[in-house]
């Protein structure tokens, strides 16, 4: 195989010890490239280099502001590649509150430090208060100023989880939570963001973003909302790949969870969102491939969209403004299926 | 003289968290804590759909959110007169059994390891396993780089901390392994859950995910690697850690504090859910050769806030308080309240639970001469997964058994439309506690909302009486013979698994009215 042979043994010993062997290696190797429109070669040899070239990885800071650490989480869950590999062999993590060894004061000279430096990537999670500074402060400081110092020196600027991204719960709660785009445009900083929205962020949609950043040195393309293309975009509808599909053009409605019969009907008139929600969860679905909210059973709550959560509530039922739209759009046969 | 230091932030918890101490002679004389974020969850619920509860507080927090869906829920379920059937209860056991299981071990190695390994012992290791090398060519080619981060900088090693080679090369390669491990039990919950974070299953009156039989194989043959690894290396690790190196640190008992343990019990084991894996009751006061548990009373639930930044008001029950932000209010130093059970501050967590439960390897450990506290701790977390990974088994069968019953049901679908007015209190054990939700409805919407969360009586300040709040007694009299290097403040501060953005999501109320509830 190609690949194989750009990646020397040392460079395979490592990824050994982790856990993954080549074959796994080459496959996930295979599989990104293809996601990021390069030869399986050209990526393996980019990722090699990246890898191996001198000692310096790349810095990446990340912080969480108002959040519930679930995009943390997100991250941790990453197997393939795993996250002790991203975090050791490809980047240097400079600052991590919840994965660090370092405490208190040492924080922040590492953080003031790497600010010094610039050139890091800038992770955030979670939303920036609007209505007051002090609903959210770290080492004394308030988080909007340690995102807006931290954003002015960075290379990039990822916003991640529907928090992040647009605001998310947070914004409808007495701390209005704004967006890092919001926050970084009101101090009049220019620095692109990559918004990689959903609620928390996908884990295949963090760290492929964060490796095509390292990989290709540059920002992928995005959708009208900021988000990665690769992975939302127009035609990334959870509707159009929604193997409940079927169910919805023929008007058959779950309304008993307890029915096996209605198993996989359609889960619009239990609130679903997918008519308007642009992810691609129905194909890449979750966790590795095992499951999804719509084939739990649950609802998608449109978790991705500038929209959650202040204008898809209700979230079980047809009555928010979402859920009007779709009932009109589906009214005006917007959803009619072209014959096959 | 007394000398106070702030660390801030308070890293490898979740959330924002500040701890203040003063020391003298070199122990710890007096200490604060405090919980520097706030989101305002309850104001938003206000209005809302009921049913919009078990989602949104979910994200009170992204490490344990079944907790909450699954305590959200079951005050919906009382609220509505819900009667969730039994294959949605063992759904839900089994969903909330995968969050024990990704969470104890993740606590152990992920957060806390590195307060008692001096990392850098490995450049050291003298042996020839393969694995092992491995992991000491990582981390000397990180030192080579001059770049060990996120390992480093750190607290320095002190006298407790692991210097022995062996044994640190080992801890760090399982804390690797432990890494693979979490992932793959947090796939594990999405089986039914939908996705992980944050499942989707979880509702009122049960759940939505109808199983097959497939799922039930699939969760068993992942259950069993889990079960592997929990008995094979988690287990025997923290049982070494504790009885070994740490053991000076279990029978000085730091991080003791309060010893008032409460627990609300948890994990249905039969249909009407008298029978627990997790017993309820509360102590005041440990005296391990006579444990007298007495049965929890919610109503005796009172929340202070004269040192939170919120409207000044009375300790009142959660149903009755008054919860309007004040940032500007002097001596208040949180945004965590402080609960009080009959006005006594009280531990919660897996301590807390193992001692209530009066489970016999945790009070051998205490016979043989270890105190409750940091290292206690520990202990008590792998003996509980253990617990709930042999009660996983057992639900799987029943789920088995259940699911091939003409009729079997997961979902009360004749009380799914919210009431036009109702109220209900749920409450569960989560990893880290004891956890109550209250609701209130009228017109069908939310009326009123609360939660009292574990890291809000573990994390609290101090109160109307001036009773300080478990991590702040916890850490009275800890040794910190170098204020620079307060390696044990965060030692027993970890030792909680500290969740701060659980602990602080409050907000407004209307009423002012006591309302009973029930607990069962
Ligand atoms: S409405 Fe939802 S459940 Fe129904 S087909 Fe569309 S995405 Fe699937
Ligand atoms: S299916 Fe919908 S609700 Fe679920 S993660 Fe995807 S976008 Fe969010």
């Amino acid at each position: 195989m190609k690949g194989e042979k750009i990646l020397n043994d040392g460079l395979m010993n490592i990824f050994e010890a982790h856990g993954i062997n080549r074959r796994d290696f080459l496959k996930y190797c295979a599989a990104t490239a293809a996601l990021f429109g390069l030869s399986e070669f050209e990526f393996s040899s980019k990722l090699a280099y990246a890898l191996e070239s001198g000692s310096k990885k790349p810095s990446v800071m990340w912080l969480e502001g108002l959040a519930c650490a679930g995009c943390t989480i997100s991250l941790t869950q990453s197997l393939h590649p795993p996250v002790s590999s991203i975090i050791l062999d490809k980047i240097s993590l400079r600052q991590h509150d919840t994965i660090m060894a370092a405490a208190g004061h040492m924080v922040e000279e590492i953080h003031d430090q790497t600010v010094k430096e610039g050139g890091y990537i800038l992770i955030v999670e979670g939303a920036i208060p609007s209505a007051d500074d002090r609903f959210c402060e770290i080492g004394g400081r308030p988080f909007r100023k340690i995102v807006e110092e931290a954003a002015r020196k960075s290379k990039a600027v990822l916003a991640v989880g529907a928090c992040g991204a647009f605001g998310g719960i947070p914004r409808a709660t007495p701390s209005k939570g704004i967006s890092v785009t919001e926050s970084l445009k009101k101090a009049k900083i220019d620095k692109p963001v990559i918004n990689i929205s959903t609620c928390p962020v996908h884990t295949d949609h963090l760290v492929g973003t964060i490796l095509y950043v390292l990989v290709t040195g540059n920002i992928p393309e995005l959708d009208s909302n900021g988000r990665p293309a690769m992975y939302f975009g127009d035609s990334r509808l959870i509707h159009d790949n929604c193997r409940r599909r079927a169910h919805f053009d023929a008007g058959e409605f779950l309304n008993d969870w307890n029915d096996p019969r209605q198993k996989d009907w359609c889960l619009l008139q239990k609130g679903c969102k997918g008519p308007m929600s642009h992810s691609d969860c129905s194909i890449r679905r979750w966790n590795d491939g095992i499951n999804f909210c719509i084939d739990c059973g649950g609802v998608c709550q449109a978790c991705g969209e500038p929209s959650f959560y202040e204008h898809v509530t209700p979230l079980y039922t047809v009555e928010s403004e979402s859920s009007k739209k779709i009932m009109a759009m589906k009214k005006a046969g917007m959803f009619t299926k072209e014959e096959s | 003289m007394a000398k106070k230091i702030t660390i801030d932030p308070v890293t490898r918890i979740e959330g924002h968290l500040k701890i203040e101490v003063e020391i003298e002679n070199g122990k710890v004389k007096n200490a604060w804590s405090s919980g520097t974020m706030a989101r305002g969850f309850e104001a938003l619920l206000t209005g809302k759909d009921p049913r919009d509860a078990s989602y949104v507080t979910s994200r009170f927090c992204g490490v344990c959110y079944s907790v909450h869906q699954l305590a959200s829920s079951r005050a919906l379920d009382a609220a509505f007169g819900a009667k969730v059937p039994w294959g949605g209860n063992l759904i839900r056991n089994l969903v909330m059994g995968a969050e024990y299981i990704y969470d104890h071990p993740l606590h152990f190695y992920q957060l806390s390891a590195l307060d008692y390994i001096d990392i850098m012992a490995i450049a050291d290791y003298k042996g020839n396993d393969k694995d092992l090398l491995a992991v000491k060519d990582k981390i000397v080619s990180l030192v080579k780089a001059k770049d060990t981060y996120p390992l480093t900088p750190r607290y320095e090693p002190d006298e407790f901390t692991v210097k022995d080679p062996d044994i640190v090369i080992s801890a760090v390669s399982h804390y690797l392994k432990a890494l693979k491990m979490h992932a793959k039990a947090r796939n594990m919950g999405a089986i039914w859950g939908g996705r992980t974070p944050h499942y989707q299953n979880i509702v009122v009156g049960g759940v939505t995910s109808f199983p097959d039989i497939n799922q039930v194989a699939r969760f068993r043959s992942m259950l069993d690697e889990q079960a592997k690894f929990i008995s094979e290396i988690y287990i025997p690790d923290v049982l070494a850690f504790g009885t070994g190196p740490l053991w000076p640190l279990a029978q000085m008992g730091i991080g003791g504090g309060h010893h008032n343990y409460m627990s609300y019990g948890d994990f249905q084991l039969d249909k009407d859910g008298k029978k627990l894996l997790f017993p309820a009751g509360v102590m005041k006061g440990l005296n391990p050769a006579d444990i007298k548990i007495d049965t929890v009373i919610p109503e005796r639930i009172t929340e202070s806030v004269k040192y939170a930044w919120y409207k000044e008001n009375k300790p009142v029950h959660p149903y009755n308080g008054e919860q309007i932000f004040n940032l500007d209010k002097k001596n208040a130093y949180s945004f965590v309240k402080a609960p009080r059970y009959e006005g006594t501050a009280m531990e919660v967590g897996p301590l807390a639970r193992m001692i209530i439960a009066k489970n016999s390897d945790i009070l051998a450990l205490v016979e043989k001469g270890a105190k409750p506290g940091a290292v206690a701790r520990h202990a008590a977390r792998a003996i509980e997964t253990k617990m709930v990974v042999d009660a996983c088994y057992h639900w799987l069968d029943q789920l088995q058994t259940e699911m091939t019953k003409p009729g079997f049901k997961i979902h009360d679908t004749e009380h799914w439309d919210p009431p036009s007015s109702g109220m209900g209190a749920g409450f569960s054990e989560p990893p880290r506690g004891a956890l109550g939700h209250w609701i209130r409805i009228r017109d069908k919407k939310i009326e009123n909302y609360q939660a009292v969360v574990p890291s809000t009586w573990n994390a609290s300040p101090r109160c109307d009486n001036g009773v300080r709040g478990q991590y702040e007694e916890s850490l009275i009299g800890a040794p910190v013979p170098d204020p620079k290097n307060p390696v044990n403040v965060v030692r027993i501060i970890r030792s909680f698994d500290p969740c701060l953005a659980c602990a602080i999501h409050v907000i407004d109320p209307q009423d002012n009215q006591i309302r009973k509830f029930i607990i069962e």
